[in-house]
C-alpha cells in the first residue's frame, strides 16, 4: 500500500469521456438524478456548433489569484514575468494552455504560493486545483480535436496477422513488428500508427515467411496424418525394466554381503572385524565394512556375484533406495492400461510428437484421461504445452502451457478430451502434458510428502491414451467425397516446365488476382504488375523454379501500401459518403479486425450494402462469426486496460491458485461475458450488475461457486444478492486493482471513475511531493490512505477516488471475497482488522457495503453508457474522440437506451451513422 | 577483398574486449571519405526510463564545483569522479507525462504543440548529430532499445530516437542481432550482393508505383500519413546506396566475441555497452542511443518482495520499493563506471583514448516518482565540456540547452534544438 499520488500506470490517457450528457431523458426515480455528474471543466456541447467552445477556468477562481498571487504577479510586481490579474481564463490556444499548465505545476509542487506568503485553506486549494486540472484536460482535448478527421490507417499488428490469415490460411508471428499505438490511443487510431524502414523490411520478410508456409501446405495437399499412443507400453515397461534390474542387483549384493558376514562370524576373523569396524569411514557408514573387507580379504570375491569390484557393488546397491519412487509409481493400480502424471518428481510429463513431415496447420489432440477419485479438486487440471524452444531438453523446467483443462472424468470413467493444437513452422513438434503446476503450493506439497512418507504426493491424473491427428480440414469423412484441397490460390502444376510465353501469362494472372485480393477488391495498376513481373523474371533468370520465383513478387504485394493501408478517397474538409468497397473494409476491420470476406465484397460490388435490411443481416452474420472475437478481445483489452494483468506476477505464496492459468481464465471471463451479451441481445447494464456469470470450472473454484465443471465458459445463474455478476465482481478487474500482493483502493477507485462513472480523474500531476511518512507503519489501509486528505494537491482527486476503492476492499488482490485484512512488516509486527467498506461518493450518495456501492453505480447506467459509446467511436473510427463526436455519441446512447441499453444497438447505431459511413 | 574469410576469425577466442587502436581496423582506412588526422567525435546517449532515488543520488546542491561529496547512488563511479559531471536544474518544460522518461528526453518537444493532434514530437538530438557525424560511417546511427518501453518508464517510442519528422525510429532489442548487423559478413559474394541491391531497388520502385496509386485522390492528412511510408522507402534507398558504397569493404572485424543469446537485465546492458564501444572503436558508427531495460534489471536483484518498475518509481526508503530504487541506482552507476573504464582503455590511432572523443550522456526526463524537474543528468567524455564538476543550474534551465551545448561541443553547428534558449556556459570548457 502506498499513500502516494494516484495514477493508473499506463492508463494515463483516459480513453473515456469528454463531457457529460446533456439532453438525455431522465430515468424515473433513478438515483443518478440526485447525484449530479460533476461538470468540472467539461462544458456541455452546443448542439450543431462547428467549433468546440474553449475550455474555461471557472471565473470564481479569480478570487484565488487576487488573494494569493496578484501581490507578486500583478500590476505592482510581475515576478517571473507573469501577471495573473489580467490572465485570460479561456484556454483557447496551445500557448495559454501551456501557461496554465505551468501555473498548475507550480501550485501542485507546493512552490506557489511561497511558504512565507498567505496560504489558501485546504478546501479552497483543492477546489481550485480540481477545477484547473479538469479544465486543462478539457483544453488539451479541445485543442487536439481532429474536427472529425479520420487519418488513413495502417493495418495494426492484429489486423495484419488476420489479413494474412484470411489471404493465405496461415498464421504469422507478429512479435517482430514494432508495437502499435503507444500514446494511449487504441491500436486502430491512424494518426498513431507509424511506419519505418525497418518495419517495411519486416513486412517483406514476414510476407515471404507466410508465403513459404502457405506453399508448404499446398504441397501436402489433402494428406491426413495421425498417431495413437498407449503410454503404458513405453513408460511403464521402461520403469518396470529399471526396477527389475535394480532389484536383481540388490539380490546379488545381499548374497555377497551374506557371504562376507558368514566369514566374518568365524572366530579367527574377529581381530580383523574389530579393526575394520574401528575405521572412521566404517563408523560413519556401516555398509562400507564390505569394501574394507574386500580390500583385506580376497574371498568372497565380488566378481563371483557379478560386480567388477566391491566399490561398484556398493554403488549399485545405493540405487536401490532411489527407485522407491518408481516402485510406488508402478504399484499404482491402473498402470497396465495407462500412465499417471506425478507432481514434480518421477513421471510428471507425458508427451506425443507430430511427424516431421506433417505440414504446419491445425491439429487435434485427443486424450483419454481421468482424475483419481480422492484427488483434491484444485489438482484436477491438465496443462498442455511445449518446452521452450530455447531450452528443449529440459521440458520440465521450460514448460510453456498453451491451455489448461479441468478433468471431470475419473479413472473408472475416463473422459476423452479434444484439444485443438496449432503447429506452426517454428513451434516444437513435441507436445507435453502435465498436471497444472507452478502454483505456490506444489513445491510445499512435494517436500511435505517426502518428509512424512518418503514418497512424492499421490498423483491426481491418469492417462489412458493419446492421439494426434490433422490437418483437421483434411480429415476423411465416412461416406463423403474425398476432401478437396483448399481453393488453390496459385495454379502451379507443371508450370516450371512451361514455355516462357505460358509462364509469363500465368504469372501475370496470379499476381493480378493476388493483388486484387490483398488490396481488398481494388485493382493494382498495370505498371505495378509490370514491375512485379520484372522481379519474377529476375528470379527465374537466377535459376529459381516458377513456384519459388513467384514468391518474391507476391511478398512485395504484402508490403505494398495497397495492402498495408486502408485507403479511402477524400478531400480535406469536405466529408463525403464512402464508396461501398471502402465502407465494407471499414466495417470488417471494425467487427473482425480482418478484411471483408467474399460475401461482403460481392454485396459491396453489387451496391447492396446501403439497403438497411441487407446491412443488418450482414452485421448479424459478422457478429455471430467467430471472427468477431477479434473485436471483443481487441476492443475490451484496450478499453478496460486488461493489459495491466500482465504487468506483475502474483505472489503465489499468498495466492497459490491465482497462477497464469487462473489469470487467463479471469481475463477470458470479461471477454466471454461481453461476447455473450453482444450475440444474445444482452444489455450493457449487465456489465454493471448481473444475475449470471460466464465462467468455467477453474473460475468457479476461484469464486467458490459449486456445480460448475469443465472448460467451456457458460452462463451460470447467481443467487440473489451474490457478490459476483458485473465487472466489479470479476477477478480480472479486481486483480488489476492490485500489485499482486495487496489490493489497491486507489487503482480500483480511479478505474471505476474512469471506466464506469464517466468522471475520469485528470492525469496524475507531475512534481507532487511524495508522501511516505506512513510507509512501513502498522496501520490499516484506511489509516494509511488518510494522508491523501492532508494535502490539497492529493485530496483534489483522492477525495473522489479513495472512498470507491474502500468500498471494494472486500475483494482481495486476486478477487476473492474476504472480511478481514492484515498488514505485516518484518521486525515491526502484524496488524489485522475487519474490512469496513462503508463510504460515500464525493458529493454523492452514501453506501454501507459493496452491494450498495454496486447498486448506486448500476443505477447510473447513462454514465457507463457514455463511456462505452465514446470508446467504441474511437476504436471504430480510428481517431481520438472529440467535441465533434458529441452528437454521434448522444445519438448512439439514446438509440441504445430506448432498447434497454442492448449492447448490439450501440454497434448498429454507430455503423449506421453518417460518421461511420463517410470519409 | 576476400569476403569468404571466416567472420570473427581471429577474434572469437578473445575473452572480452580487446583494445585495438580505433580506426586501425581494416575497413576504415580504405573507405573513409577522407583520412583524418584527429579521431572523429562520437555521441552516446543512455536513457534510463524511470528516474533515480532523489535522496541518495543527487549531490548536495550546496557543494558545487569540483569538491563535492559523491552520494551513495553514485559511489560506484567514485574512481571516475574527475571524468564526469553531474548537472542539476535541467527541465523539459513541456513534458507533463510522469511516466515518460524518454519520449521527449532528447527532443524537447511539446506533445500538444500542434493543434488538431494529440501527440506531436520532433527530431531528437542524436539524429541532429547523426546527420553530420554519420556521413562517413557504414551506419549513420545505431539504436539499442528495450521492448518494455511503457513498463520501464520510457514512454511511447521505439528507441530514444525520433526522426526529422518527429516519428519514432526503431531500435535493436537483442545484442546478438546488433552484433550481426555490425560485424557479420554477408554470406553472399559481391556479385550476388550487387544483384541483391538491384532487386531491392526494383522492389522499392514497385511499391512506389503502388504508393502513387494509393495517394491519388486522398486527403492531405492521409497523403501526409502515406509520406511516412515514402519516407521509409527513401531511408532504405539511402541505406542501400550506403551499403553499396561499402559493399566492397568487409565489415569491421569484431573486437569482441559474439554476445550470448537471450541476455537480459544487467548482462544485456553490459553487452550493449560493449557493442557501443566496439561500434565506435571500429568506426562503424559515431552516434548511438540506448533505451535501457528497467524491469529486467530489477528482476536480477535479490529482493524479498519483487518490485515492478512503476512501484519502484514510487519508492519509499526502507521498504522493498526503496531498496529496489537504490539498488538500481548503484547497479546503473557500476555499469556506467565499467563503461568509462573501457572507454579510457581503448586507444585511438593518435595515442589518445576513445573517452577523449566520445560524448556520453546518462539520464532521464523523470527525476524521481512523477517529478519532471531537475532531470538526472550525467555527462562525460570529450565534448569540450568541463568534467569532474557538480553543476547546479538555475531552476528549470531547458534540457535542450544541454543538447545544444553538447552538439556544438562535438562540432555540430546547430543553432537551436527543441525549446533551447542558449548553451550552458557553466559546462563549456
Amino acid at each position: 500500500m502506498k499513500p502516494v499520488c494516484t495514477d493508473s500506470f499506463l492508463l494515463r490517457f483516459s480513453r473515456s469521456g469528454t463531457g457529460s450528457q446533456s439532453g438525455a431523458r431522465p430515468l424515473a426515480l433513478a438515483l443518478w438524478l440526485l447525484w449530479v455528474i460533476p461538470q468540472g471543466g467539461h462544458s456541455a456541447p452546443a448542439a450543431g456548433g462547428a467549433t468546440p467552445p474553449a475550455a474555461r477556468v471557472d471565473e470564481k477562481h479569480r478570487g484565488f489569484f487576487r488573494d494569493y498571487c496578484v501581490e507578486c504577479h500583478g500590476p505592482k510586481k510581475q515576478e517571473g514575468k507573469l501577471r495573473l490579474d489580467e490572465i485570460s481564463f479561456a484556454l483557447d490556444s496551445v500557448e495559454t494552455a501551456d501557461r496554465w499548465q505551468k501555473i498548475l505545476g507550480q501550485i501542485n509542487s507546493g512552490e506557489m504560493p511561497p511558504e512565507d506568503a498567505r496560504q489558501p485553506s485546504k478546501i479552497v486549494k483543492s477546489d481550485f486545483l480540481d477545477n484547473l486540472s479538469q479544465t486543462l484536460v478539457h483544453a488539451r482535448r479541445t485543442l487536439s480535436d481532429t474536427q472529425g478527421k479520420i487519418t488513413m490507417r495502417r493495418l495494426n499488428r492484429r489486423e495484419y496477422q488476420n489479413s494474412i490469415r484470411d489471404l493465405l490460411g496461415v498464421r504469422v508471428d507478429v512479435q517482430d513488428l514494432p508495437a502499435d499505438g503507444g500514446a494511449g490511443t487504441f491500436d486502430t487510431v491512424g494518426s498513431a500508427l507509424f511506419m519505418s524502414s525497418d518495419q517495411f523490411e519486416r513486412y517483406l520478410e514476414l510476407g515471404r515467411k507466410a508465403l513459404d508456409h502457405c506453399f508448404a501446405k499446398l504441397d501436402t495437399g489433402t494428406r491426413f496424418f495421425s498417431i495413437h499412443r498407449e503410454p503404458e507400453t513405453e513408460t511403464n515397461i521402461n520403469t518396470l525394466k529399471k526396477i527389475q534390474k535394480v532389484d536383481a542387483t540388490q539380490a546379488k549384493y545381499l548374497e555377497w554381503t551374506a557371504a562376507v558376514d558368514q566369514l566374518a562370524a568365524l572366530p579367527e576373523n574377529q581381530a580383523l572385524v574389530a579393526e575394520i569396524r574401528a575405521l572412521p569411514t566404517v563408523k560413519a557408514v556401516p555398509s562400507r565394512f564390505y569394501i574394507q573387507w574386500s580390500v583385506r580379504k580376497p574371498e568372497p570375491s565380488p566378481k563371483a556375484f557379478g560386480f567388477s569390484d566391491a566399490s561398484e557393488a556398493e554403488f549399485l546397491a545405493g540405487q536401490y533406495a532411489k527407485i522407491r519412487i518408481d516402485k510406488d509409481y508402478i504399484s499404482l493400480p491402473h498402470k497396465d492400461t495407462g500412465t499417471y502424471l506425478t507432481l514434480n518428481l518421477g513421471h510428471s510429463l507425458e508427451k506425443i510428437e507430430a511427424g516431421k513431415d506433417w505440414p504446419p496447420g491445425d491439429y487435434l489432440l485427443r486424450v483419454k484421461i481421468g482424475a483419481l477419485e480422492d484427488s483434491a479438486p484444485e489438482r484436477r487440471f491438465l496443462q498442455v504445452g511445449h518446452a521452450d524452444p530455447k531450452n528443449p531438453n529440459s521440458p520440465g523446467a521450460s514448460f510453456q502451457h498453451f491451455t489448461t483443462l479441468q478433468i471431470t472424468g475419473t479413472v473408472e470413467r475416463p473422459q476423452v478430451l479434444e484439444i485443438p493444437v496449432r503447429i506452426d513452422p517454428e513451434t516444437p513438434r513435441l507436445i507435453y502434458l502435465r498436471e497444472r503446476t507452478g502454483r505456490g503450493k506444489d513445491y510445499k506439497l512435494t517436500t511435505d510428502s517426502l518428509r512424512s512418507t518418503g514418497k512424492g504426493p499421490k498423483p491426481a491424473l491418469w492417462i489412458d491414451w493419446l492421439e494426434l491427428e490433422g490437418p483437421v480440414q483434411n480429415k476423411p469423412v465416412a461416406g463423403a467425397a474425398k476432401p478437396k484441397p483448399p481453393e488453390p490460390l496459385f495454379q502451379l502444376a507443371g508450370l516450371s516446365k512451361a514455355s516462357p510465353q505460358a509462364r509469363q501469362t500465368e504469372a501475370r494472372q496470379i499476381l493480378e488476382r493476388f493483388a486484387l485480393q490483398a488490396f481488398r477488391g481494388k485493382k493494382a495498376e498495370p505498371e505495378f504488375i509490370d514491375r512485379l513481373m520484372a522481379l519474377f523474371e529476375t528470379r527465374i533468370q537466377a535459376g529459381e523454379s516458377f513456384e519459388i520465383a513467384i514468391r518474391t513478387p507476391l511478398s512485395v504485394i504484402l508490403a505494398s501500401p495497397g495492402f498495408l493501408y486502408l485507403q479511402e478517397l477524400g478531400e480535406e474538409g469536405k466529408p463525403r459518403p464512402l464508396k461501398q468497397l471502402e465502407f465494407v473494409s471499414r466495417l470488417s476491420y471494425f467487427l473482425w479486425s480482418a478484411p471483408p470476406d467474399e460475401p461482403l465484397l460481392e454485396l459491396a460490388r453489387a451496391g447492396q450494402l446501403n439497403q438497411p435490411v441487407v446491412l443488418a443481416q450482414q452485421i448479424k452474420r459478422m457478429l455471430d462469426s467467430e471472427k468477431s472475437f477479434a473485436f471483443t478481445s481487441g476492443f475490451l483489452t484496450q478499453w478496460l486496460n486488461l493489459e495491466r494483468l500482465d504487468l506483475f506476477q502474483f505472489d503465489l505464496e499468498l495466492y497459490p491458485n491465482f497462477d497464469d492459468a487462473a489469470k487467463e481464465a479471469a481475463r477470458m471471463e470479461v471477454l466471454k461475458t461481453f461476447e455473450h451479451l453482444l450475440r444474445n441481445g444482452g444489455s450493457l447494464t449487465r456489465l454493471l450488475k448481473s444475475d449470471f456469470v460466464m465462467i468455467n470450472g477453474l473460475l468457479a473454484q476461484h469464486y467458490g461457486i459449486p456445480g460448475v465443471e469443465g472448460n467451456e465458459f457458460r452462463p451460470v445463474a447467481l443467487p440473489k444478492g451474490h457478490e459476483r455478476g458485473g465487472l466489479l465482481g470479476m477477478a480480472a478487474i479486481l486483480a488489476m486493482g492490485s500489485n499482486g500482493r495487496e489490493s489497491s483502493p486507489v487503482e480500483r477507485g480511479a478505474w471505476v471513475l474512469r471506466k464506469l462513472l464517466h468522471d475520469p480523474p485528470p492525469p496524475a500531476p507531475a512534481n507532487v511531493p511524495q508522501l511516505t511518512r506512513l510507509e512501513g507503519k502498522l496501520l490499516t489501509t484506511r489509516e494509511r490512505l488518510a494522508a491523501h486528505q492532508e494535502e490539497p494537491q492529493c485530496s483534489q482527486c483522492h477525495r473522489k477516488i479513495d472512498p470507491i476503492g474502500f468500498g471494494l476492499e472486500n475483494f482481495d488482490a486476486s478477487g476473492r471475497w474476504r472480511t478481514q485484512d492484515s498488514y505485516f512488516k518484518k521486525g515491526v509486527g502484524k496488524k489485522e482488522w475487519p474490512i469496513d467498506p462503508a463510504g460515500a461518493f464525493y458529493k454523492g450518495p452514501a453506501f454501507r457495503n459493496f452491494a450498495e456501492l454496486r447498486e448506486i453505480i448500476a443505477n447510473s447506467p447513462r454514465r457507463f453508457s457514455a463511456t462505452f459509446a465514446e470508446a467504441l467511436v474511437e476504436y471504430a473510427l480510428g481517431r481520438p474522440v472529440g467535441f465533434t463526436d458529441q452528437a454521434l455519441i448522444q445519438q448512439m446512447t439514446q438509440a441504445a437506451e430506448q432498447k434497454n441499453f442492448v449492447l448490439s444497438e450501440y454497434l448498429f447505431a454507430l455503423i449506421n451513422s453518417r460518421e461511420f459511413q463517410s470519409k | 577483398m576476400n569476403p569468404s574469410i571466416p567472420r570473427r576469425h581471429f577474434l572469437r577466442a578473445a575473452g572480452s574486449l580487446i583494445a585495438l587502436p580505433a580506426l586501425e581496423s581494416l575497413g576504415y582506412r580504405a573507405f573513409a571519405a577522407e583520412k583524418k588526422t584527429t579521431p572523429p567525435k562520437r555521441m552516446l546517449f543512455l536513457g534510463m526510463g524511470f528516474g533515480v532515488t532523489r535522496e541518495t543520488w543527487y549531490p548536495d546542491p550546496k557543494q558545487q564545483g569540483a569538491h563535492y561529496v559523491l552520494p551513495e547512488g553514485l559511489q560506484p563511479l567514485a574512481r571516475h569522479q574527475q571524468n564526469f559531471s553531474v548537472i542539476q536544474g535541467l527541465t523539459n518544460k513541456f513534458n507533463t507525462e510522469g511516466h515518460w522518461g524518454s519520449t521527449f528526453w532528447l527532443t524537447g518537444a511539446n506533445r500538444y504543440g500542434v493543434p488538431g493532434q494529440n501527440f506531436h514530437n520532433s527530431i531528437s538530438a542524436d539524429q541532429v548529430a547523426a546527420a553530420v557525424l554519420g556521413a562517413d560511417t557504414r551506419y549513420g546511427s545505431l539504436h539499442f532499445s528495450t521492448n518494455n518501453g511503457l513498463g520501464d518508464g520510457h514512454g511511447p517510442g521505439l528507441s530514444l530516437a525520433w526522426n526529422a519528422q518527429g516519428k519514432p525510429i526503431a531500435g535493436i532489442e537483442s545484442p546478438t542481432l546488433a552484433f550481426h548487423r555490425l560485424f557479420s559478413e554477408e554470406k553472399t559474394s559481391l556479385a550476388e550482393r550487387k544483384a541483391l541491391f538491384a532487386q531491392q531497388r526494383s522492389i522499392l520502385d514497385a511499391v512506389l508505383v503502388d504508393a502513387k496509386r494509393v495517394k491519388r485522390g486522398i486527403t492531405k492528412t492521409d497523403a501526409d500519413k502515406l509520406d511516412e511510408y515514402l519516407e521509409s522507402i527513401r531511408d532504405i534507398e539511402i541505406r542501400i546506396s550506403k551499403e553499396e558504397k561499402w559493399s566492397g569493404a568487409p565489415k569491421a572485424k569484431a573486437p569482441m566475441p559474439e554476445p550470448a543469446a537471450g541476455l537480459t537485465g544487467e548482462q544485456q546492458i553490459k553487452a550493449f555497452y560493449d557493442l557501443a564501444l566496439a561500434a565506435f572503436q571500429t568506426d562503424s558508427t559515431r552516434v548511438i542511443t540506448y533505451r535501457q531495460p528497467v524491469n529486467a534489471l530489477l528482476k536480477g536483484f535479490d529482493l524479498k518482495n519483487p518490485v515492478d518498475p512503476h512501484s519502484m518509481s514510487h519508492y519509499a526508503l526502507g521498504l522493498s520499493t526503496g531498496d529496489a530504487s537504490q539498488l538500481r541506482d548503484k547497479a546503473q552507476s557500476k555499469l556506467l563506471a565499467e563503461l568509462l573504464d573501457k572507454l579510457k582503455s581503448i586507444k585511438e590511432a593518435d595515442g589518445s583514448t576513445l573517452f577523449d572523443h566520445t560524448c556520453l550522456v546518462f539520464g532521464s526526463n523523470i527525476r524521481s516518482v512523477h517529478s519532471l524537474d531537475n532531470c538526472p543528468t550525467i555527462v562525460s567524455g570529450g565534448a569540450s565540456i568541463r568534467l569532474g564538476q557538480h553543476i547546479v543550474l538555475p531552476k528549470d534551465t531547458p534540457l535542450s540547452n544541454l543538447w545544444l551545448t553538447l552538439l556544438q561541443g562535438v562540432g555540430v553547428s546547430a543553432e537551436r534544438h527543441g525549446d533551447s534558449t542558449g548553451t550552458l556556459s557553466q559546462l563549456v570548457s
